[in-house]
């Protein structure tokens, strides 16, 4: 339970103020969580302490958080019934996942729909890089393939799912560039007028885009030296 | 499910509560105010309005208190009966308006009574204070007596020459003439209330800010076992308790659930306490609404009501005190009394000039935030009955009946089966705890019907899916609550800084009179450090002797009053001698 210090003199009586009984309330649905998958469809296997920016422009802080990256959610445990609920979508404007061992993990809320394309839902991201090019990680966790086990005396079908991330690059002009996997050459083809100049950057800084920490380095470097 | 949820719930809300009410923590600030309401005058005749500027102070640095946001001023008549109540939004210490007063206010002296609810932590004695004469417009007669001036520090006469220096261009006026006033200001910048008003022949009892500020909150007496006033530093807090009837014992752990009417379901809940207390934060979107307050989980053999505290409610009585009538005074009355009559018959009120109120949008506390399955019962042909509706159009509903009882189930899409407990029902926004409100809505009734199928979180509350009905003609409003639900209204915020001065335009018209006691009131002026700042007004058609009088305080904490005088002759454009 979070008590504010903002603690008030009554005369000899010292009450805490309440502050906390009236922060907003989280709405959701409750989580059946569907155990036939080989793999984790959390982005972060333990429950972490997070932050909650709603839609209302109100915070809610410290509530036990996990992303599901598989069905693109955010898994709320309310540590007074230890129920685990969805929490609804449209409510949620960022969250704030933070860990005691690494650093805090910031998600925000973004639609990639393109203007006069069929709208597409809103996403949570992962904020890679937020600056006149941004790049955000949508922690995507997908069915790769499907196997047969026997279990419980009898074979049956499940779907192995691992991490697929999949990367949004934002361009001043606020249009989106999706990309499934990074590889050097298709990277430069999305940036034909800065081609040399960003070729030159991976070179100079020796950076092997696939790789995601090089990547992120990249589009850092791209808003400091070129953009 | 629901039921191990709901006694968790309960036992660590429970556990919260207690901890938020009796664990002590050390203090890191305290909270003492002072009230201060500036009145642009203090002898009014019904019908006119009273412009006030209310200063929350901060009783150690005497500088305008950052934590009170609501504060609330009430009138009252000499036999203590409340009868205007205003709640303020309170601006970095400040709050201004007016307050109208009604036509058949009879004559008499009355009370302004200024505070805040983190003053009711300390004795009721400082609270602010100021008695001001009413007079009925019809009231010829006037047999009421008046108030002597019996406070020193409200002789205006020694008022003269404090900061900041007021002067102005001219000690001797015409009728529609321009005045310039100069007030110069060596404190640091600041922010004060300007009044120019006509002279009473008896001065007012009415303290200054100065004054004010000497008197410091004093602590209740041992005897007075008081509950603590949470500071109202984000919006008004409504405080509740909730008694069982027949025992007269005030129920613990109890959850009072608040909606009002809306096209979208609502909710808040607070739970109540060991004494049995409850307290919920209203917001902007509560303001002017009809609230719905009702207890969850109230068992059948339980008779509970909610009572809710008057945040307006005083214990310590008062009595005016009293002399006799002068003639002086009475004139002066009864020539108020002609010149309301005078507007009134020409319909000119106060000229003011608004000024835009920032009020941030309100925010619905929405008891969902996804879409449900939507019917418009007007897309299938014309039903009775809400039984009819859900038989014939709403398959993931059903209606059973317990010794003649109707109870409602959600089929839950996910297990494939009814869920065993009540879902939450909603009626044009408001959470209704008894089918029986709408067992007989029918298509004729009915706009839209909303259902979530799925069991569903608010908070700590757990509900088996969700039934949102809207009607056509508001048949929320139509219903009666039961014995532990309240309805009640919430008062609107009386707020918006008001210059009242009469303008260029008027003045040019030859064929209108003006008569005004009161030439000028600005609550809100911005004084720079060791500068000259300027007010320009007008004088009207009414000859009398005037006097400016400024009430303010510095950002430093000093607090800046004083007073100077015009004489307006019955003349146009009179010469300075």
């Amino acid at each position: 339970m979070c008590i504010s210090l903002h603690a008030q003199t009554n005369v000899g009586l010292v009450v805490p103020a309440v502050d906390s009984t009236f922060s907003a309330k989280l709405t959701g649905e409750y989580f059946y969580e569907n155990k036939q998958y080989i793999g984790q469809q959390y982005f972060n296997d333990t429950w972490a302490q997070s932050d909650i920016l709603l839609s209302t422009g109100e915070m809610i802080n410290n509530v036990s958080l996990k992303y599901n990256g598989f069905f693109d959610e955010v898994i709320w445990l309310n540590n007074s019934n230890y129920g685990k609920f969805k929490l609804d979508k449209s409510y949620i404007q960022e969250f704030w996942l933070k860990n005691e061992q690494s650093p805090t993990i910031h998600f925000k809320k973004i639609n990639v729909s393109e203007p006069d394309n069929d709208h597409r839902p809103d996403i949570f991201v992962e904020i890679g890089v937020e600056d006149k090019i941004s790049l955000y990680i949508q922690r995507k966790i997908s069915v790769v393939e499907t196997q047969t086990m026997y279990k419980n005396d009898a074979y049956r079908n499940f779907e192995v799912i691992e991490a697929t991330p999949v990367y949004y690059i934002r361009l001043p002009s606020n249009r989106y560039l999706k990309i499934n996997r990074v590889r050097r050459r298709t990277f430069l083809k999305l940036f034909p007028e800065k081609k040399k100049a960003i070729a030159k950057v991976i070179r100079v800084n020796d950076l092997d885009i696939s790789v995601e920490s090089d990547f992120v380095k990249l589009i850092e470097l791209m808003n400091k030296e070129i953009f | 499910m629901t039921i191990i949820f709901s006694r968790k719930i309960l036992s660590t809300l429970a556990l919260q509560l207690i901890m938020l009410f009796c664990c002590t923590i050390s203090a890191k600030t305290s909270c003492r105010e002072i009230a201060y309401l500036h009145t642009d005058r203090t002898n009014y005749i019904a019908g006119e309005s009273i412009y006030y500027k209310l200063y929350v102070l901060d009783a150690d640095t005497r500088k305008c208190s950052e934590i009170s946001k609501v504060g609330y001023v009430l009138l009252r008549a000499a036999n203590s009966r409340s009868f205007l109540k205003i709640r303020v939004k309170i601006d970095s210490g400040m709050a201004s308006g007016s307050i109208l007063l009604p036509d058949t206010l009879t004559s008499g002296v009355y009370q302004l009574v200024a505070f805040t609810s983190a003053m009711r932590n300390f004795n009721e004695q400082g609270f602010y204070y100021q008695e001001i004469v009413i007079a009925n417009r019809f009231d010829k007669e006037l047999k009421f007596k008046f108030v002597n001036p019996n406070s020193t520090d409200s002789n205006l006469t020694k008022l003269h020459n404090i900061l900041p220096a007021i002067k102005t261009d001219k000690t001797v006026y015409g009728l529609r003439e321009k005045v310039i006033a100069s007030l110069e200001n060596t404190a640091s910048k600041a922010n004060v209330a300007v009044s120019v008003y006509e002279e009473p022949p008896v001065l007012s009892n009415a303290k200054t800010i100065a004054g004010t500020m000497k008197v410091a909150p004093v602590a209740p007496d041992n005897k007075q076992v008081l509950i603590y006033h949470s500071p109202e530093n984000k919006g008004k807090i409504l405080k509740g308790r909730v008694i069982d009837v027949v025992t007269k014992k005030y129920i613990s752990e109890k959850v009072v659930l608040l909606s009002c009417n809306d096209t979208v379901p609502n909710l808040q809940y607070a739970v109540t306490n060991s004494d049995g207390r409850f307290q919920m934060l209203l917001s902007n979107y509560y303001d002017g609404k009809e609230l719905f307050l009702t207890i969850k989980d109230v068992p059948a053999n339980q008779q509970l009501k909610i009572e809710t505290e008057d945040e307006f409610a005083q214990n310590q009585p008062w009595k005016p005190s009293l002399i006799s009538s002068s003639v002086d005074f009475r004139d002066f009355i009864v020539k108020s009394q002609d010149l309301v009559y005078i507007n009134k018959s020409y319909q000119l009120n106060n000229d003011t000039v608004d000024k835009p109120l920032l009020v941030s949008k309100p925010i619905c506390p929405r008891f969902y935030h996804c879409v449900g399955t939507i019917i418009l019962p007007s897309d299938f042909v014309s039903l009775d009955d809400f039984p009819e509706i859900v038989v014939e159009i709403l398959p993931q509903v059903k209606i059973t009946r317990d010794k003649g009882k109707p109870s409602i189930k959600v089929y839950n899409s996910l297990i494939k089966m009814f869920n065993e407990n009540s879902p939450a029902i909603f009626l044009d926004g408001v959470f209704v705890d008894d089918v029986k409100k709408i067992i007989e809505l029918g298509s004729e009734q009915i706009k839209k019907i909303e259902v979530l199928e799925v069991e569903r979180e608010f908070g700590d509350l757990a509900f088996s899916g969700v039934i949102s009905i809207i009607t056509k003609s508001n048949e929320i409003m139509n219903t009666m609550p039961a014995p532990h639900s309240l309805r009640l209204r919430n008062d609107i915020i009386n707020a918006g800084g008001k210059l009242v001065a009469i303008n260029s335009n008027q003045i040019q018209n030859k064929n209108l009179p003006i008569f005004k006691q009161l030439l000028y009131w600005n609550p809100n002026l911005e004084l720079n450090g060791n500068n000259i700042t300027n007010i320009e007004f007008f004088t009207s058609d009414y000859a009398a002797k005037y006097i400016i009088k400024i009430e303010g305080v510095s950002d430093d904490g000093t607090p800046l009053s004083s007073s100077s005088s015009i004489q307006v002759n019955n003349q146009t454009n009179v010469t300075d001698k």
